[in-house]
């Protein structure tokens, strides 16, 4: 999410599934959509029927999706990032990329300060901060004149974003990056022309990406790479083009607007700093910028604290911003958390709909980490391992002390509510059965559990005012389930006094006058005038052809369906594609096919020079100064690699997110235990940590066995023969599973050398119908510099029959 | 005229939403299969499997890829299996499912026997076994009826790409044909055209389909009318008690030894 924040303005996908018909080509990267969103792979092969639209796949394993692909390059994992540099470096020497879009729409014109530079793998400005590797971001300011930054047009000036990235991504030549990947010299080149054939202003390239992208110590930089290339081709904003990244879960989209992430407040607001942030005032002068969209934050943020604190929350007492959980500037990710567990200072711990005993890295040491509190809370549908982690395999029940609780939690066919899919799409949906025995729904178990906390603080407590007074009414009469339609209503917003949802967030106030949840979502409440039902519950099919079904449920931000769509035209507004034009500017107003997401009210050679109006200055970001790890991306290895780095002397990331104890030891470069590259993957038969597919019947049926694919060449190396029992071993560990030896997998060619690549799925545990090894018992905990994410996706482990 | 599935290989992804949402509309009970190398799971159709999604790595283009096929009963035009079982428990309808009555089933498996596609299986470990084939969701007034009902079977619903498509024989054999003559990826072969004289369940691909291990040296014409030949007097074997039928027994006693021996440890709750 950091990299398309940093890149676009939002974090989230940029256009929706039903889009995906107007693509003409796909590159699918880290992403395996045939058995993580069969639904996706409907689209793309309706694409491929209605306009013979081309799919590359590009992945170190035969998956059901490169079944698919008419062109499958396989790359060694951890090697995104020249895979997808390369391609840029084509389309800039072979004169491919859209020249007027990145002029307009993009940084590309920006003048950057005279002394950026790069060398040796590191940008101007490392160095040292509080004993830990950072980078100094001076030299990668914009040069300025007054308030204006300098820019050229022409995209020819050497300190121009244009020249910097082609001088960058110029070491990526087609041969360096088939050494570096693995990817045979054709192959690649067949990648680079046909995607970079998009850069066509009427052609439209669809990149999609999943966790094989993210979960890297760089993953936040892969997620740039993508957004870059899709800048320098002009993909962005249009029908069939975009970042699309395909979210892991059914709902995850909405629990991260929701603010499921450590860092942020609903609607991505950032979590104010103890330190940084004293008061109100304080907050929104560091945090809102002076441009762009983000300018109305103070009445996103006072909206949401008079949300949290209803009347209590007054202009005089700041709107209560006191009473704000803050942060303290310490690492509060998952890996964070269990670093603290495993050192003794977290005492409870309420797992809520996760299992991190077989999800988290290093999963067998979470489990450990766990011992050490006094209690554990864990909501879910079945007692999984993190409910029963004191039964996992090494635990002595004896010796632990924890209390533990298992809440039985309601399906999601149990409950009522709305679900954001990875295309922005809230979508209303009924319960279809009522919840077994005691299991209760989410809402019922919070409501419950708030009220209970909230008694306890009447009697006293530390800082009990937040509690005590959090505006807290969603009762209905008569009823033991909290009112949805309460719920609902506080998120869309709505002015006070006034029970009636807002239409728009353009409405919500600074002064206290409005109340909003998530200003993201204001409008999805509303009523449709027609249909008479709130936005997210229509189910309208009536659409342009182009797919875009505004009468479909509600899109956020105020229903659009593709974000950035004012880039879907050329500045004078006429379409690059008249037969998928989203908008047409016909002299005196736009045609729309979609919500503009741009002020249309403007003249479109005004509106053309911000197109992307959540970011500051308007344009697209091939050059991005916001993150810790490098304005653009860089090849580096995975924490965990057979090979050096030969593209610099930097061998790992500098600014990985690193922990200590055994969960985080690293086999070194070139230790011979350990020659093999492991990556973890999912697929169709099992969902996440398996809590819920492991124990449903007829899914563990077509999936009962935890196994490692290994090619045929290894396996008759190691003498293992298709069904063996076999050990995985990581420097942390080791894991007993069956052999699935086939082309799944096969040896890569890198830099010379062969590299054999292996894979986990990493569904198992020790609980419910279908027991196996967790393969993330082995996985290593190290994560981005970014977002700490861990990096699942590429270490180095030994394989032998068991 | 007479319904038929459309199975288009090209599309298939390998989901198993086939799969599964038969063995739920069918209300047949999951099993834990043995270890298959290719993660085709089961295996094969087995005594509670209809349906089952065999999953093969080949080569094309010069490149290894993956490739799938629902495999089911073809719901022959003219089935043997039909021809072959004298007590009637297997028929064809009109409207073009093979179906199974096990009200009728004497459970001598020459059915079994006289498959061409090996597709009848047998519910060893049930007290009143009974033969186990997809019944095209047909079950006249019966609660897993569909096709019935003006419905799409359970499989044809629940297949998320368009692999599978449901209507009438005459006009998928044209689609198919229309497909196959548009893109030329496809094998100039519609199975289930000819084979065994024609069957309701049509496939086209990009690959043979020797990749599946889908017979095809099945003679073009009706198998029915051999196994008629070759059947009919075993009524009057099967009245005096005769030896092919002990023959029968054995050779059923040693499948069944076998599938036992394999199904060891298959309960899903073990
Ligand atoms: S495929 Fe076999 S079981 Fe099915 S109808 Fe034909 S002969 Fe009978
Ligand atoms: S037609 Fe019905 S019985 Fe046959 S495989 Fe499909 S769902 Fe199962
Ligand atoms: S549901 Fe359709 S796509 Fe999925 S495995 Fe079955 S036939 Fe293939």
């Amino acid at each position: 999410m950091a990299g398309l924040a940093n890149s676009f303005g939002r974090g989230a996908m940029t256009n929706h599934f039903n889009d995906y018909k107007n693509t003409d080509v796909f590159l699918v990267i880290g992403s395996n959509a045939a058995e993580t969103h069969p639904m996706a792979m409907k689209w793309i092969q309706r694409a491929k029927e209605l306009r013979g639209a081309k799919l590359i796949v590009a992945d170190p394993r035969l998956t059901k999706t490169a079944a698919h692909a008419d062109i499958f390059a396989r790359h060694r994992p951890g090697t995104d990032i020249p895979f997808l540099l390369g391609i840029m470096n084509y389309a800039i020497q072979n004169n491919l990329y859209h020249k007027e879009y990145i002029a307009n729409y993009t940084n590309a014109s920006y003048l950057v300060n005279p002394n950026y530079g790069f060398q040796d793998g590191l940008f101007s400005g490392a160095g040292e901060k509080n004993g830990k590797f950072s980078y100094d971001k001076n030299t990668w300011q914009y040069q300025k004149d007054g308030e204006t930054i300098k820019k050229d047009f022409t995209l020819e000036h050497p300190n121009c974003v244009f020249q910097l990235l082609k001088k960058h991504v110029s070491r990526y030549d087609i041969e360096t990056v088939s050494k570096i990947t693995g990817v045979p010299k054709d192959i690649y080149r067949n990648v680079c022309e046909t995607f970079a054939s998009t850069g066509a202003p009427e052609k439209s390239g669809n990149i999609i990406y999943a966790m094989g992208i993210t979960q890297h110590t760089y993953g936040t930089q892969n997620v740039r790479a993508i957004a870059m290339l899709q800048l320098l081709l002009g993909n962005i904003g249009k029908a069939g083009g975009g970042v699309n990244a395909q979210r892991g879960e059914s709902n995850v989209q909405g629990s991260t607007d929701l603010a499921m992430l450590s860092h942020l407040l609903p609607g991505y607001l950032g979590v104010p700093n103890a330190t940084k942030h004293t008061c109100l005032q304080d907050y929104i002068e560091k945090e809102t910028p002076p441009s762009g969209y983000w300018k109305n934050k103070p009445k996103f943020l006072i909206s949401l604290l008079k949300a949290f604190y209803g009347e209590k929350a007054t202009k005089e007492n700041d709107f209560c911003f006191d009473w704000l959980p803050k942060v303290d500037g310490k690492n509060r990710s998952h890996m964070g958390i269990f670093q603290e567990m495993l050192d003794g200072n977290v005492k409870g711990l309420i797992a809520w709909g996760q299992n991190p005993a077989v999800g988290g890295p290093g999963a067998q040491f979470e489990r450990k980490a766990m011992e050490q509190l006094d209690w554990l809370v864990v909501v879910d549908l079945f007692e999984t391992e993190t409910a029963a982690f004191w039964h996992g395999p090494g635990a002595d029940p004896k010796n632990i002390k924890t209390e533990c609780f298992l809440l039985p939690a309601a399906f999601s066919f149990e409950k009522e509510g709305s679900v954001t899919n990875s295309g922005r799409w809230i979508q209303y949906r009924y319960k279809a059965v009522d919840p077994p025995g005691e299991a209760k729904t989410d809402t019922w178990i919070a409501d419950k559990l708030f009220k209970a906390i909230r008694k306890e603080y009447q009697n006293g407590g530390k800082f009990p005012e937040p509690i005590l007074n959090m505006h807290w009414d969603y009762d209905k009469p008569g009823h033991d389930e909290p009112d949805i339609a309460k719920i609902a209503l506080e998120i869309n917003g709505y002015a006070v006094g006034e029970n009636k949802p807002l239409d728009s967030f353009g409405k919500l106030a600074d002064d206290g006058s409005t109340v909003c949840g998530m200003w993201i979502y204001t409008g999805y409440w509303a009523m449709d005038k027609d249909f008479k039902v709130a936005k997210c519950k229509r189910r309208s099919r009536e659409d342009s052809g182009l797919g875009t079904f505004l009468k479909w449920s509600f899109s956020w931000p105020l229903n659009r369906r593709i974000l950035y769509n004012r880039c879907a035209t050329d500045p004078q507004g006429n379409p690059w594609d008249p037969k998928r034009a989203l908008f047409k500017w016909n002299g005196t107003k736009w045609i729309a096919n979609d919500v503009p997401d741009y002020n249309s009210k403007i003249a479109p050679e005004k509106s053309a020079q911000a197109p992307f109006i959540m970011l500051p200055n308007g344009n697209g970001r091939l050059f991005a100064n916001g993150l810790a790890d490098g304005p653009f991306p860089e090849h580096y290895e995975p924490m965990e690699s057979p090979v050096s780095n030969i593209i610099s002397k930097q061998q790992n990331t500098p600014c990985a997110s690193v922990f200590k104890g055994d969960w985080a030891k690293i086999a070194e470069l070139g230790d011979s235990r350990f020659p093999y590259v492991a990556t973890t993957h999912r697929q169709l038969e099992h969902y996440q940590s398996g809590a819920v597919t492991r124990n449903t019947p007829s899914l563990v049926e077509v999936c009962p066995w935890m196994y490692v694919s290994l090619s045929e060449n290894l396996a008759r190396e190691k003498g293992i023969k298709p069904g063996d029992e076999v050990w995985v071993e990581t420097i942390r560990g080791k894991i007993k599973c069956l052999a699935s030896v086939s082309p799944v997998v096969k040896p890569l060619t890198v830099n010379g050398k062969k590299i054999e690549v292996i894979g986990l799925p990493w569904h198992w545990g020790y609980q419910g119908m279908s027991t196996g090894a967790t393969a993330n018992d082995i996985t290593p905990a190290v994560g981005d510099g970014n977002t700490s994410i861990p990096e699942y996706k590429a270490f180095l482990c030994n394989i032998r029959k068991a | 005229m007479s319904k038929a599935v459309l199975v288009d290989l090209t599309k298939c992804i390998g989901c198993k939403s086939c799969q599964t949402s038969c063995k739920q509309w069918n209300d047949l009970p999951a099993i834990k299969p043995q270890f298959d190398n290719t993660l085709s799971y089961p295996a094969e159709t087995d005594g509670y499997t209809y349906t089952t999604v065999l999953h093969r790595t080949t080569e094309k283009n010069g490149q290894e890829t993956l490739r799938f096929a629902k495999r089911q009963c073809l719901h022959c035009l003219e089935p043997a299996c039909a021809s072959a079982c004298f007590a009637k428990a297997i028929q064809k309808t009109p409207e073009g499912p093979v179906v199974y009555n096990p009200d009728l089933c004497v459970g001598c498996r020459y059915c079994m026997l006289a498959c061409p596609f090996s597709i009848p299986k047998y519910d060893w470990e049930s007290v009143f076994p009974q033969i186990v084939k997809c019944q095209f969701c047909f079950d006249r007034e019966g609660t897993h009826d569909r096709i019935g009902h003006g419905m799409e079977p359970a499989c044809v619903n629940a297949c998320p790409t368009g692999c599978l498509k449901f209507g009438e024989r005459d006009e998928l054999l044209k689609e198919a044909w229309k497909r196959i003559n548009k893109y030329s990826k496809y094998i100039k072969h519609v199975y289930g055209e000819k084979e065994a004289g024609g069957t309701s369940w049509l496939y086209i691909a990009d690959v043979p389909f020797e990749t599946f291990d889908f017979r095809t040296n099945v003679p073009n014409i009706p198998l029915s009318t051999y196994s008629h030949d070759y059947l009919k007097w075993s009524p009057a074997v099967f009245i005096g008690g005769g030896a092919l039928l002990s023959a029968l027994h054995f050779y059923t006693k040693r499948r069944n030894e076998i599938a036992k021996e394999k199904d060891k440890n298959h309960d899903i709750n073990a």
